[in-house]
């Protein structure tokens, strides 16, 4: 048996037991591992018995008087060592024969006189060392400095690894001790180089994040060995803590940027938030070709980042238009209709069609009186199944002819508020295409009922929601409405230019918003919607001055009004400017310590979530969970939100967000109530549009818990981990879950909208804010979520009660979750693809394959959570090497027809 | 693959094709030769020659129309007016996007910097304005109490006030009796019949108004006057063990509270109910007595309130079990052999009630465990019973020709649809004279018989069903037929739908809910 290899490199010392070779065949194998030295003489071969017997004259020709007797000696030692090092599983021979002598050796070093020798000898222990020195003496390494600096690789992988461990151990004391790293420095570069010319580059990485010079990096990455190198630096700054991340990418940037892998940088451009316009611009610049430019405008808007094209950019007249058509996102309804038609379900589907009353028993098929709930749950299963598709069975008549046909009549199946919940459903029917959009909601602004108008108002916020036109038809006619005297129709044109203008940072808004902020006379609920819109608005953007007057506008509530459930927006409006920006938020976080304590609590830790949302900043996870911990006197709120903030912390990478499903778990069978009824919607932030099957069981089991509030957030979460999905099982279980409460109206009204998320978009869009091989976070998205989940937390007064619209704010996560690859033309160009689960290939040597148990589609075609695609044909080659969304396709040059 | 691939080129749809066909008015023609001449020329080179008159493009939902030159001299208004001609949409609908927003008819166009050659946006439709219907639609959430106990299709349920699931289960099924219902109603509170105890009359009281209850609320109702009356009159019911109120057997329960209603709604002054009881349930039996030993014939007469159902081990079906019932043998001194002799006593059916109450006797008095044990095994019972084969010759006779008709008109239902139609169909005038005439006739047959005919073919609208092992324990539900054909289950306080199926699978043979008292309701015509 070998010994098992050190997989810390050097870190370890020698073992204290010598390891044996593998014996030759001629020697009895019979006899175990544990003899002693001198009965193990008596087993070796002859040929071994001549090897160590040579290696014993050499130790004392070393220590031999005449110097050309000891270099010679020394020579063939070297000799010995480096032509046996080649075996990676065992100790070398030679090493184990020296072994008894590295004590003689070693005081024989110091007396050594001739310098030149004293090296050859250095070199020598240097090696012995590896297998013998004591741990943490680091003596490999210090004789590796006192030694001749020869080719470092000579001397075997193992030998560099273990050298790359001491020296890790001994930079970090030399730093403590204010030492010279000079020399230590040097090494690193000769290891760095060596790993990376042979197919180590997390080892490489790693040495030099120890020493904390990734600069180097730069110097060592080759056109062959700089992707795996990136893909190193790029999974792992998430678990990097401080500056050290942005270094990380700023390296991952710039190498990639040094081999013209422009995609790829301009997704760390879009990651490094606070550098973005700058490196964005230099990734465009950094090239002439137009389809490529056309590529990064189709991974911007997906980005959702408002992004002005200029003159730097492109140029020409014309190609500005067409890039700043891509960034607008103008031909996303396009796209997202010629998928539609390539899958075949463009037909309309009505609610029934989703409730499928007909597979449950008996049950659900009610009296033939409208209930105004059961109405505005349909309203909303209508809007979130046909979303983008510009067609329903209720909203828009078949011909589009007559207005007073069943549009008109199923608007006025609903009541008062419900009306503009249903007027808005159009904004969401025909998301994306402001053209049609716009000119079909028109009609309803000339009603002369107000819930109708407000419904209007919001449906233009929907219909517009991350499509820009310069223009701004958007901005015109809301900006016209958000001062008028009926509260609804403010609101109403308020969040609709929340919802769309979302991250657009327009300073026209904060202007006008700041203005109706200020409004002494402005109802309540206006003005805390007007926050919101402001927080969706100036999305992370760390806006001071906006920051300033929501906080007076806190500070300035009275009791009563912080009583108000609706109030609960507010801290999520003030943490949504902060969103991901984590240690930006804490001035005003201070500032926050000063409210009134009924929402200072609440505030603080809806601040801290909100800011480190999407970061995977364990300590954030393990202080939310301590609050979480706490025993709370009666009438404090504010655990919520740290559950919730749990999950939105954790979601940012896997296996974070695997042990906050665990964590939850706890808190579900030792927390109390108030945390009980958040950790379904915890769960639901955590695998938004991934129905994992343990969460599924969870959820499945609380949403038939005894306390309302928890079974509702249970079944709303089952249609968030399902949304865009169709997932059978999720919908099965909602279909029994309708029937087991058909008679319970606020648990049936939750039901339905799950289904409707489960089915949204007919199964062709996603909630998930992550895109791009779950690499970049959409902060837009992951606002809209954050704040209907924040209204969640006590749905009976936000979304059972009157501001059931919040839910269309969801609208801000929505995107197709498809691949549809197009021609240097933007025309579409069905292609095989390759589909199936994505496998981490992080510190992978070689080429190994990215996508397993893959299937063969023809584009455009639907991605599902997990997946991951690769073009199946050599006859294009796409601009982009993550496959999703809007990919160019380019003739390959090379490729010929058989 | 792609149906409308031209909508992926970029470019302007050729002016003259933007016309919407259908709008294409008298007037507008005239604006249109005065506009033709613009997109045929090079819309910057006249600019050019007049910069005051800007030369824009207006995107009009998915259409865009090029070269409009706008007169800067004149008011906004013009502008509208001139798009107007071309798109339909009136002025005042028009909203068009310029720089700070949408273009007001008094603003003043150099202000606005609209430039050559510009993009402008307009937005507006002729659509016309969505209007509320006369007549919103009423919904249930806004219905006082007592309709929305009618919109959700079954009345409410009844808490149990501790092991009164018994008289619960009972409750139910009686409410299920529309005719009791309103015997019930005309009964009053202060008028006590001859011979009618307080007990008596106070319990009739209190029933109905917890049918009244029952039929107004959507929230359970919890009958507990009702429960006191009951063990004021039946002392029986308020046995008690350990300090708690005991299970009762349902069907006592029944049996009690349908021959106190016999009692008090008979004694009410007015003649026609006077037999109002009988008539609904109410079993006359003619039994033939006859002793094999001697030859003696005797014949007897009685009147009961439901047909028992014995449950032997030849009984697979409800059928067997009635008939089972209905011959009984008995010992009695015979006199002419002056000792005691083996009697069979043949009944047979001699008047029908309007609804027919079946009890399985499932239970039995086990001397050595000292109660009432239960037989488990399983009695189907159908949906649609006949018990024209229960029945006397005499009344056989009677249901003769009613039977005739129910068989014709289900003929008429099913096979001879056709038939039917075509001749309805040939003349109407005559058909419906006919129909007139018809109905007349039914009138007079109604004035002069005021009662349906029955049939002797009865529906299933309600069941008793008992779970456990004997009749003092275990748990009695109710399950009631409604209007609408659904079924609900009344465990006490709890309603739930069930399906037809599920009914029938309430026949026994395991521990599940088995069928203890079945009430049928005449088909009559």
């Amino acid at each position: 048996m070998s010994p098992p290899e050190n997989p810390n490199g050097g870190a370890a010392a020698a073992p204290s037991e010598p390891a044996q070779p593998p014996k030759p065949s001629s020697s009895s194998t019979s006899k175990g591992k544990g003899k002693k030295d001198e009965k193990k003489d008596d087993d070796l071969s002859e040929e071994d018995l001549a090897l160590k017997e040579q290696l014993e004259l050499y130790v004392v020709r070393a220590q031999d008087t005449d110097p050309g007797v000891q270099k010679l000696a020394l020579e063939s030692m070297r000799q010995e060592i480096r032509s046996a090092t080649s075996s990676m599983t065992s100790v070398p021979k030679p090493l184990k024969f020296l072994r008894p002598h590295y004590g003689t050796l070693k005081s024989y070093f110091e007396s050594m006189q001739e310098p030149e020798l004293k090296k050859y000898m250095a070199d020598i222990l240097s090696v012995l060392a590896l297998t013998m020195a004591v741990e943490g003496e680091r003596e490999s390494l210090k004789y590796r400095l006192l030694g001749s600096e020869g080719d470092i690789g000579s001397w075997g992988h193992e030998y560099v690894r273990n050298l790359a461990g001491e020296i890790a151990q001994e930079f970090q004391k030399r730093q403590g001790d204010e030492m010279p790293i000079d020399a230590l420095m040097e090494l690193v570069q000769q290891i760095a180089s060596f790993h990376m010319k042979h197919n180590a580059e997390p080892e490489a990485v790693d040495l030099l994040m120890e020493v904390e010079d990734l600069d180097l990096l730069v110097e060592h990455v080759d056109s062959t060995n700089y992707k795996r190198a990136c893909l190193y630096l790029t999974s792992s700054f998430k678990y990097l803590p401080g500056p050290d991340d942005a270094l990380a990418l700023d390296i991952a940037y710039t190498i990639y940027m040094k081999f013209r892998d422009l995609t790829n940088a301009l997704r760390i451009a879009l990651l490094l938030d606070n550098k973005s316009a700058q490196y964005v611009k230099q990734v465009y610049t950094a090239t002439d070709d137009l389809s490529l430019k056309k590529q990064f405008s189709y991974i911007i808007a997906r980005h959702g980042l408002a992004m002005e094209i200029d003159d730097e950019i492109a140029a020409d007249e014309n190609d500005k238009e067409i890039l700043q058509e891509i960034v607008n996102n103008s031909k996303l309804s396009e796209g997202y209709l010629t998928l539609a038609r390539d899958i075949e379900v463009m037909e309309a589907k009505s609610p029934e069609d989703i409730y499928k009353v007909h597979l449950i028993d008996g049950r659900g098929a009610s009296s033939s009186l409208d209930s105004a709930r059961q109405n505005l749950a349909a309203t909303f299963v209508n809007a979130f199944v046909n979303a983008g598709f510009g067609q329903d069975k209720l909203m828009t008549a078949p011909s589009d002819s007559s207005s007073s046909g069943s549009s008109g009549n199923w608007l006025f199946k609903n009541k008062e508020h419900g009306k503009a919940s249903a007027a808005a459903s159009l904004g969401m029917i025909l998301l994306w295409d402001t053209d049609s959009g716009l000119a079909q909601l028109d009609k309803y602004l000339h009603s002369n009922d107000t819930h109708v108008v407000a419904g209007a108002l919001l449906g233009i916020g929907v219909v517009s929601c991350g499509v820009k036109n310069e223009c701004d038809p958007a901005l015109a006619i809301l900006l016209e409405y958000i001062n008028k005297d009926d509260p609804n129709i403010r609101i109403g044109a308020i969040l609709g230019l929340g919802i769309a203008y979302a991250g657009s940072q327009k300073d026209e808004l904060r202007v006008q918003l700041s203005m109706v902020l200020g409004e002494p006379q402005a109802t309540l609920e206006v003005l805390v919607f007007t926050a919101v819109a402001l927080g969706l608005v100036f999305v992370g953007s760390c806006n001071e001055e906006i920051a300033q007057s929501i906080i007076f506008f806190l500070m300035e509530r009275s009791e009563a009004e912080l009583a108000e459930p609706i109030i609960r927006l507010l801290p999520v409006a003030l943490g949504l400017l902060f969103l991901g920006k984590q240690e930006n938020v804490e001035a005003t976080a201070e500032v926050a310590k000063t409210f009134d304590e009924k929402i200072r609590k609440y505030c603080d830790v809806t601040l801290m979530s909100l800011a480190y949302a999407g970061t995977g900043n364990v300590l954030k996870v393990q202080k939310l969970l301590g609050i979480c911990s706490q025993h709370l006197e009666k009438g404090e709120t504010h655990q919520g939100p740290a559950v919730l903030g749990i999950a939105l912390i954790a979601m940012s990478e896997e296996l974070g967000a695997e042990m906050a499903v665990r964590s939850l778990e706890r808190l579900l069978q030792y927390g109390e109530q108030n945390i009980r009824r958040a950790v379904p919607l915890a769960l639901g932030i955590l695998c938004i549009s991934n129905p994992k099957v343990n969460v599924m069981d969870t959820l499945s089991r609380l949403s038939h818990d005894a306390d309302a509030d928890v079974s509702m957030a249970a079944i709303i979460s089952l249609g968030l981990i399902g949304a865009g999905t169709n997932n059978a099982r999720i919908a099965g279980m909602l279909r029994n879950l309708s029937s087991y409460y058909y008679k319970e109206a606020a648990h049936l009204f939750c039901v339905r909208i799950a289904q409707g998320l489960v089915h949204l978009g007919k199964g062709l869009l996603t909630l998930s804010p992550y895109h791009s091989d779950r690499f970049l976070l959409s902060p837009m998205a992951l606002g809209g979520i954050v704040t209907v989940l924040h209204a969640c937390l006590d749905m009976k007064s936000t979304i059972l009660g009157k501001y059931h619209y919040i839910l269309y704010i969801i609208v801000l996560a929505m995107q197709p979750r498809m691949l549809l690859t197009v021609d240097e033309d933007l025309k579409p160009l069905p292609v095989p693809v390759r589909v199936g689960q994505a496998v981490d290939v992080v510190g992978q040597a070689g080429r190994p394959k990215t996508i397993t148990g893959f299937q063969t589609h023809t584009t455009p075609v639907l991605l599902a959570a997990g997946e991951r695609a690769e073009l199946a044909t050599e006859k294009y080659l796409p601009l982009t090497s993550t496959l999703e969304g809007f990919v160019i396709l380019r003739k390959n040059p090379e490729y010929h027809e058989e | 693959m792609i149906a409308r691939s031209s909508s992926w080129t970029r470019g302007f749809v050729p002016c003259g094709t933007v016309y919407k066909e259908n709008s294409v008015s008298p007037a507008r023609c005239l604006v249109r030769s005065f506009l033709s001449p613009l997109p045929s020329k090079p819309c910057y080179r006249r600019a050019a020659d007049s910069p005051a008159m800007p030369t824009v493009s207006v995107k009009w939902q998915k259409e865009v129309f090029p070269g409009i030159e706008i007169d800067t001299n004149q008011p906004p208004v013009v502008f509208k007016t001139q798009l107007y001609t071309l798109t339909g949409v009136p002025p005042e609908r028009q909203k068009i996007m310029v720089k700070g927003g949408i273009l007001k008819d008094d603003a003043d166009w150099s202000t606005l910097g609209v430039k050559d050659g510009q993009k402008l946006m307009m937005i507006g439709t002729a659509d016309e304005i969505v209007k509320a219907p006369e007549k919103g639609p009423v919904f249930v959430e806004d219905l006082p109490e007592e309709e929305q106990a009618a919109a959700l299709g079954h009345s409410a349920g009844l808490y149990n006030l501790g092991n009164t699931c018994y008289m619960n289960s009972t409750l139910q099924c009686l409410h299920s009796v529309p005719e009791l219902k309103s015997a019930l109603l005309s009964y009053s509170d202060n008028v006590r019949g001859n011979g009618v105890d307080q007990a008596s009359h106070s319990l009739t009281v209190a029933t109905r108004n917890t049918f009244g209850e029952l039929d107004q609320s959507v929230r359970p109702v919890a009958p507990l006057h009702f429960l006191q009356m009951l063990r004021k009159k039946y002392p029986q019911f308020a046995q008690q063990q350990n300090n708690v109120y005991m299970q009762q057997d349902a069907e006592e329960c029944w049996t009690q509270l349908i021959y106190t209603l016999s009692q008090t709604l008979a004694s009410e002054a007015s003649e026609p109910s006077a037999t109002q009881m009988k008539e609904l349930f109410g079993i006359d039996l003619v039994s033939r007595v006859h002793c094999a030993e001697s030859g003696e014939v005797s014949s007897e007469a009685e009147s009961v309130y439901s047909l028992k159902c014995h449950i032997s081990h030849e009984v697979n079906h409800l059928h067997e079990g009635l008939k089972h019932g209905l011959k009984t043998e008995l010992e009695k001194v015979s006199p002419t052999l002056g000792r005691t002799a083996i009697y069979t006593r043949e009944s047979r059916i001699n008047e029908l009630p309007r609804y027919l109450t079946v009890q399985f006797v499932r239970f039995f008095w086990k001397r050595e465990s000292n109660q009432k044990a239960k037989i488990l095994r399983k009695v189907d019972y159908p949906l649609e019973l006949d018990v024209y084969d229960f029945c006397s010759d005499e009344l056989k006779q009677k249901l003769q020709a009613p039977r005739q008709v129910l068989r014709d008109a289900e003929n008429a239902k099913f096979g001879l649809k056709v038939q039917g139609k075509t001749s309805s169909s040939k003349d109407e005038g005559s058909s419906s004279s006919a129909g007139e005439s018809s109905s007349m006739d039914i009138d007079k047959a109604d004035s002069s018989l005021p009662k349906k005919q029955l049939t002797g073919i009865y529906d299933l609208i309600a069941v008793l069903t008992h779970k456990g092992r004997s009749a003092d324990s275990g748990h009695y539900v109710g399950w009631v037929k409604q209007d609408d054909g659904k079924w609900i289950e009344f465990d006490d306080d709890n309603p739930s739908i069930r399906k037809e199926e599920e009914i029938l699978k309430l026949s026994g043979g395991g521990d599940w809910h088995m069928a203890y008292i079945c009430l049928y309701k005449a088909r009559t015509i």
